[in-house]
């Protein structure tokens, strides 16, 4: 089940929408998402482990966590829930703090039942992307990603 | 790439008009009067966005000649590039290895498939 991932540079520069199915209940795939326990069996890309020190998942709660890169390197992080709504919604930003990595985003996890299977779209609006309220009916319209990112590979290569 | 010159190149890149004097510019340097051309727009108008590409570190522009030649700057472009790759490297791989977690937990325990979770029934 491939993920499919796009960035609406037209509509809504700021942001990038993923979207993937997951051969699982909803709840369980929330769960995944509601405990360290869980996440630190498939957080981060690969190669990444995740050693986590604090984790209060409710709205305004914190979760402090340390990546492990396969580089050696320790990457700081903090993510602050902002809204959570079993289990359709976790909205979180990501950073923040002189202590923790700068990268700075907002996130909008959704989890859509489709009876056995799940649907999980997520949306990162991008740095100092205004707070938005929003709900995601248009991740599959967007389709400038490819285009944009092929346009920008072009440039790079061509110039560099 | 710093979080502030991030955040000038996203807004830099928000404007058609601008990613248009991007593509332009990647065929290779050139004037004002020649990017102003395809557009129905003021010579003052086309400088207002170079100068905010410019800004963002996207383009700059010669000294040299009378005629300050414009030309992309590959470097902020990379960084754009890069940021995006990881970001979507970030989810992508985890999503994969969600995948196979899940598929773990439910051949381990094939009777949380109703029950789901410890969270609650969601309502």
């Amino acid at each position: 089940m491939a993920t499919v991932v796009s960035l609406d540079l037209d509509k809504d520069p700021r942001s990038i929408i993923g979207m993937r199915v997951f051969d699982a209940p909803r709840d369980l795939v929330f769960a995944a998402w509601t405990d360290p326990k869980h996440l630190a069996q498939w957080w981060g890309p690969n190669g990444f482990t995740t050693t986590t020190s604090a984790f209060d998942f409710r709205p305004g709660g914190v979760w402090r966590f340390v990546m492990h890169g396969p580089d050696g390197r320790d990457y700081q992080n903090r993510v602050t829930f902002e809204e959570i709504v079993r289990p359709e919604r976790i909205v979180y930003s990501h950073g923040g703090g002189e202590d923790v990595e700068p990268v700075q985003f907002k996130q909008t996890v959704i989890f859509e039942d489709l009876g056995g299977k799940t649907r999980l779209i997520w949306r990162g609006d991008f740095p100092s992307a205004e707070e938005r309220d929003r709900v995601i009916k248009d991740y599959g319209a967007a389709q400038g990603l490819v285009q944009t990112m092929t346009r920008l590979a072009e440039f790079v290569e061509a110039q560099a | 790439m710093d979080k502030l010159s991030l955040d000038a190149a996203f807004a830099a890149l928000s404007d058609p008009t601008r990613r248009a004097i991007l593509a332009r510019l990647a065929l290779g340097e050139t004037s004002v009067t020649e990017l102003a051309k395809p557009f129905a727009m003021s010579l003052p108008a086309v400088s207002k966005h170079l100068k905010v590409l410019e800004r963002a570190g996207l383009i700059a522009r010669g000294r040299a000649a009378q005629w300050r030649p414009c030309r992309i700057e590959p470097k902020a472009l990379k960084d754009i590039d890069d940021w995006l790759g990881n970001y979507r490297r970030f989810f992508e791989e985890s999503l994969d290895r969600l995948d196979d977690y899940l598929k773990k937990l439910q051949a381990q325990n094939p009777g949380e498939d109703k029950k789901g979770s410890d969270n609650g029934d969601g309502s």
